[in-house]
């Protein structure tokens, strides 16, 4: 009877105390969350900032796949007033990768919706691509971009290159070892002669 | 949104403050200390855990075992971290690294030291890559054994890296990203290869490793140590296996004579001296958990400079988890025209953070040295009474961790089960709150163990302060007021920072 009303009085607690916080969330950084009443997959959602503007993107599911149907939410607020932005938003998409074409492709250009910009995805190959959403607000033109990854991501990157870093430095390593034992080999030899 | 832990009550926030000025006033109006003997007690007669000892002692192979299981277990964080999912409290290399390993591991050397150090797996990793042997000495070893530059024989590299890993952990999120965070554990393992490949010995380990020279500094404290079982014995050694290593076990990573070692922060707890040692005279010790840090670590200006880094980095992460800390940020953020992450807000907000309070404590030894008049050098007075951070930092950092590691403990049948996290979804708020109703201790009994942790830490500061600080004023008890004003203030902020609700690292 005390334990259950220990444990009641425990989650109370933990609810009272967790009702009124703010998000922990490092800005950039993408959190993801699951719907409570629903069986849908989770969504990913990216909070930053941008000069006058807190801008939230939720990208639906939080994994696609190729051929998947996807959605980006945007919202955009202005930090002094609160107040959500209500222009355009023109959504273009990029592969992200370092070297090569990396062309900007238009998504769509939406107008808001209910507060929110919608706008919807179907990517034909697993990839990384990067998500840029523009619009431009007193004057100002505003770009956040944010990477997506469709499908699974290949590793092969930064295990190669770590890989390849260690053999090449055990390699360098391994031939002045053995030319130093080379040149001390001779310089005994020659002292043993003279 | 988030969870966040209920922080310390404020009866024990009181009882610690009414604790802390009471023995402030104590430590001016007791009798000064004279010099203590270094009392230890050889484990290997100790009835069970001597049995451990004496297994590890006996050969090289427990501890190879236990590598070889480390650098598995390491190897499958990096392989959960770059192919599991991105839903960092699902995956392996998340939970791992920062909820377990990370806090567990300051816990870890409250009881066993450095012996972290020891079953490391970047170093097993390199050193098995680069001499290309198990443990046995390799001659030639496979390494171009330059000496390390005299610039870069101080810890101002393990400085320098511990802030690094201090920004990439709060200030991009590596906690958060599994990708990032088997990244940043393989840019570790190409620098550990690099420095071993390069130089002689274990330059790594010793001069640049934040991880190990954290463990190092905190192992100051810890209550066993490696050292020699008859001192005679080394004084008579003329051969010092212990330095050189032997035939076929490897020298001391780190240049350490064991006959004159008086401190752990080095110290690898590696074995080495152990198995070279001829007349077997290496062993584990129990001792005082004071001794080193009030009176026989040997002060050094760059030294002091990384305990107090530990100190203010400490705080600092205290800090960040806090809700204020993203509100006051933002705005910062806003009123200096930054964007996306707020890199450089948070960059500047962490340079002053950490270094604001060494610039008080560098005025209040200014301000103790001028009462002194010419009596010691500044570096002098400033590194001396630096090993006042070191408790005061260690008792706050276990007592921050353990919040970490009681409330957002994780079912590890399953994480192992899964360590990709392949096909999960992230935590629902009824499975937080589970987390939170499921600790490992009762709340109380978390309560009870960081209030003792931090009267604990302020009562080794205090008795640094007697024997170190005593003995560089001469005695006069006055002149250590401006240490005590700094350890009360670091300490009561620690406690304001504990007693504010946490927010879940994930």
């Amino acid at each position: 009877m005390f334990a259950k009303l220990n444990r009641i009085l425990f989650t109370l607690f933990v609810l009272v105390y967790t009702n009124n916080l703010l998000a922990h969330h490092v800005l950039g950084r993408p959190s993801y969350s699951l719907g409570e009443d629903s069986t849908t997959p989770p969504s990913m959602q990216v909070e930053t900032q941008i000069g006058k503007y807190f801008v939230t993107y939720m990208v639906f599911p939080a994994f696609p796949k190729a051929g998947q149907n996807g959605r980006v939410n945007l919202y955009a607020t202005h930090m002094n007033t609160g107040k959500a932005f209500d222009g355009v938003v023109t959504f273009r998409v990029k592969d992200d990768k370092w070297f090569g074409d990396t062309n900007k492709e238009t998504l769509g250009k939406q107008k808001i919706d209910d507060g929110v910009y919608r706008q919807g995805f179907v990517f034909s190959h697993d990839g990384d691509y990067i998500i840029s959403a523009f619009f431009v607000a007193d004057g100002e033109p505003y770009n956040i971009d944010f990477p997506l990854q469709v499908g699974q991501s290949s590793s092969i990157g930064p295990v190669s290159l770590a890989v390849i870093s260690i053999l090449v430095l055990l390699v360098v390593v391994n031939i002045v070892q053995r030319k130093r034992m080379l040149r001390g080999k001779i310089q005994s030899a020659a002292r043993e002669k003279s | 949104m988030t969870m966040t832990h209920p922080g310390l009550p404020a009866l024990w926030v009181n009882l610690i403050w009414f604790f802390m000025i009471f023995v402030s006033v104590w430590v001016l109006i007791a009798r000064v200390p004279e010099r203590a003997e270094h009392k230890h007690l050889l484990m290997n007669v100790i009835p069970v855990l001597g049995r451990l000892v004496r297994i590890l002692n006996a050969s090289p192979w427990p501890l190879q075992i236990i590598k070889l299981l480390m650098v598995g277990v390491f190897l499958l964080i990096i392989y959960a971290g770059l192919q599991g999912t991105q839903i960092p409290e699902r995956n392996l290399a998340t939970v791992m690294t920062w909820n377990l390993w990370w806090a567990g591991l300051v816990i870890a050397v409250f009881f066993t030291g450095s012996a972290w150090c020891a079953i490391c797996p970047w170093d097993a990793l390199a050193t098995w890559l680069v001499r290309r042997r198990l443990w046995r000495r390799v001659i030639p070893n496979n390494s171009l054994n330059i000496k390390v530059p005299k610039w870069m024989r101080n810890v101002w590299p393990a400085l320098l890296m511990f802030m690094a890993l201090t920004w990439f952990e709060l200030g991009v999120g590596v906690t958060n990203d599994p990708y990032a965070t088997a990244l940043l554990a393989l840019l570790m393992l190409v620098m550990a290869i690099a420095a071993l490949s390069i130089f002689e010995n274990k330059a790594f380990c010793h001069y640049i490793c934040p991880v190990g020279r954290t463990v190092g500094y905190y192992a100051q404290l810890a209550p066993v140590e490696l050292r020699p079982v008859n001192t005679d014995i080394c004084e008579k050694c003329t051969t010092l296996e212990c330095y050189h290593g032997s035939e076929t076990i490897e020298p001391c990573p780190t240049h350490l004579v064991m006959g004159t070692l008086k401190q752990n922060t080095f110290c690898t707890s590696c074995g080495n001296c152990v198995q070279s040692c001829p007349d077997k005279n290496v062993s584990w010790h129990l001792r005082s958990q004071s001794v080193e840090v009030r009176q026989d670590a040997r002060p050094h200006w760059d030294e002091a400079w990384f305990m107090l880094g530990l100190l203010t980095l400490t705080s600092f992460h205290g800090i960040t988890m806090l809700p204020f800390w993203y509100e006051g940020i933002s705005q910062f953020g806003s009123w200096i025209g930054d964007s996306g992450k707020l890199l450089t807000s948070f960059s500047l907000g962490m340079t002053f953070i950490m270094f604001a309070p060494i610039a008080v404590y560098a005025l209040l030894v200014l301000w103790a040295k001028k009462w002194m008049g010419d009596h010691a050098r500044f570096t002098q007075v400033f590194s001396v009474l630096a090993f006042v951070s070191l408790p005061l930092a260690f008792s706050y950092h276990i007592a921050h961790n353990l919040n970490h590691l009681v409330r957002e403990s994780t079912d590890l049948i399953s994480l192992f089960s899964n360590p990709l996290g392949t096909g999960t979804q992230p935590l629902s708020m009824m499975e937080k709150h589970e987390r939170h109703l499921n600790m490992i201790i009762s709340q109380d009994m978390l309560f009870w163990l960081q209030a003792g942790l931090m009267l604990f830490g302020f009562w080794l500061a205090m008795q640094v302060i007697r024997y170190r600080g005593y003995a560089l004023f001469a005695e006069k008890k006055l002149w250590v007021i401006p240490i005590i004003i700094f350890a009360v203030a670091i300490h009561g902020f620690d406690l304001w920072i504990l007693s504010q609700p946490m927010t879940m690292r994930m």
